[in-house]
């Protein structure tokens, strides 16, 4: 085997979890910008997605090197083919975090911010399921596995509540319609985290047992 | 072998009826084989049925005392290319060799269980080796051109085996040096010696040579380590087209030649069979530890 791939892949695979550690550090610093409106810490999000999207671009790099240069099969091409995918599914649920910290810094600022408390259990629940998801990948759990896919059904019940009370908001108080579409565009970022968080079950259980389960099927 | 007529001349040997292994019924009995039934025109149907060439079942070796090959069962497909892997030391070679009786005078080595081609076994004391192998070729890791000319090399087997008109010397010459992928190369110097060519186009003969003679099976042991990339892909390309018509086992340690020519991969450690099966799933998810941690380069 040329380059050294065991080591490489073992690198691969620390980084990969390194990367899922600080995005999971993000969607718990949102929590608390979403609960206490916490604008200073909304901005610190934002401002640190740049350091993320590095780290998705030199693991991505690194795939495609390991790919051209190491010839990897095996459970070696399945890492790095889930690691392809995960690191980027971990560069968008920051992006969400961004997205919702951007939209509370502007809800804030309007002196429009309100929230249903669903809302924060909603975050906190997706990011259960963020570290759950992380602790699968790293013990190679497909019960874990298993179990964040249910939990995603869960999250979106509480959206459809979240939508119903914003609902109820407008119907009291239409000039708040504006901030109320923020809020839902909040919400919908979480669902869709959650959603982020189910494909990368679906990735360990293509990593662990080679079989794609995507979009529904088993 | 399916569409014999219009692939290989007329005079190939491998059409003539009345064909058998055993020295015993010779080449008299009007198209009667060890195979039961008419030899080897029907070849090609009867593979296509079972879709199986060999059936090799508890088949065990030793040199000596020493246990080589341990209790294998394998079927390999007709008209497909197997790759026999694993560390060195693990058999793979011992096995290839038994399939065309090469270590009958290695002294100590014996076998038991059966080795099948077509129903007929292998390893009997009656098989005449010689005919054999004008069933089940062999291409050998270094080019072993012989020291005469090219057209000389590749007519050396026909030659032995019947007698031939010039024309249909030419044309069966020709043929396997086409089919070898090497007669554009060497058309203009037929009559010059074989040694004068590149490794890799000496291999090339090598295969037409084995080709010459009509087999059903050719078994390649490591028949590109010796060559240079260039040289290695030409045979690699070569081995995908005659598994149009041939049987093919082949032995290689480069993982990724194995998993580049071959549709089954069969992998083998200490003389045991751990595991078989198409080599897309031997190389993307293999079901066994050991074969896992060889594919990915973590021993052997």
């Amino acid at each position: 085997m040329p380059v050294n791939l065991q080591s490489r892949v073992i690198d691969l695979r620390r980084n990969l979890l390194a990367l899922g550690a600080l995005v999971e550090q993000r969607v718990g610093a949102v929590i608390e910008v979403i609960r206490d409106g916490d604008i200073d810490l909304a901005r610190k999000v934002r401002s640190g997605d740049a350091e993320i999207d590095q780290m998705q671009i030199d693991l991505e790099t690194e795939c495609m090197r390991l790919l051209a240069l190491g010839s990897p099969v095996a459970s070696d091409l399945r890492l790095i083919l889930t690691a392809m995918r995960v690191s980027n599914e971990l560069e968008r649920i920051a992006d969400m975090c961004k997205g919702i910290s951007k939209r509370v810094i502007r809800l804030v600022e309007s002196g429009n911010y309100r929230y249903p408390p669903l809302l924060v259990q909603m975050a906190e629940a997706a990011n259960v399921m963020l570290r759950d998801v992380l602790v699968a990948f790293s013990n190679e759990d497909m019960d874990l596995c298993r179990e964040i896919r249910r939990a995603d059904s869960y999250i979106d019940d509480l959206n459809r509540e979240v939508v119903a009370w914003t609902r109820e908001w407008i119907a009291q108080d239409v000039e708040k319609t504006g901030a109320a579409i923020e809020l839902l565009a909040i919400s919908q970022r979480i669902e869709r985290l959650a959603d982020i968080v189910t494909a990368i079950a679906e990735d360990t259980v293509f990593l662990v047992e080679g079989r794609l389960i995507r979009h529904g099927v088993e | 072998m399916q569409s014999d007529a219009s692939t290989t001349p007329p005079s190939s040997p491998a059409h003539k009826p009345g064909h058998s292994f055993a020295t015993a019924q010779g080449n008299s009995d009007q198209g009667k084989s060890d195979l039961g039934g008419p030899m080897p025109s029907k070849m090609g149907e009867k593979i296509s049925a079972t879709e199986v060439a060999i059936t090799v079942r508890g088949f065990s070796s030793w040199y000596g005392s020493f246990h080589a090959l341990k209790n294998l069962d394998l079927d390999i497909d007709a008209r497909h290319v197997t790759a026999l892997i694993g560390p060195s030391g693990c058999g793979k070679s011992t096995f290839l060799r038994w399939m065309n009786r090469m270590n009958d005078t290695i002294p100590g080595a014996r076998a038991e269980g059966s080795i099948q081609l077509d129903g007929m076994d292998l390893l009997a004391k009656s098989v005449d080796v010689v005919d054999l192998r004008r069933h089940v070729g062999m291409v050998f890791q270094k080019p072993n051109p012989f020291p005469k000319s090219i057209f000389d090399n590749v007519a050396f087997g026909p030659r032995l085996h019947k007698t031939y008109s010039r024309a249909e010397l030419d044309e069966l010459v020709e043929q396997s040096l086409r089919q070898a992928s090497i007669w554009n190369e060497v058309k203009d110097r037929l009559h010059s010696s074989a040694l004068g060519l590149s490794g890799g186009q000496q291999q090339r003969l090598c295969i037409a040579r084995a080709i010459a003679v009509g087999p059903e099976v050719l078994l390649m042991d490591e028949p590109c380590s010796a060559l240079d990339p260039k040289s290695t892909l030409a045979i690699e390309e070569l081995i995908e087209s005659l598994a149009d018509r041939f049987t093919i086992v082949i032995v290689t340690h480069n993982m990724h030649q194995a998993a580049r020519v071959s549709d089954k991969t069969a992998f083998f450690f200490e003389g045991k069979l751990i595991e078989s099966g198409a080599t897309e799933s031997i190389f993307t998810t293999p079901k066994n530890k050991q074969t896992e941690d060889y594919v990915t380069g973590r021993f052997g």
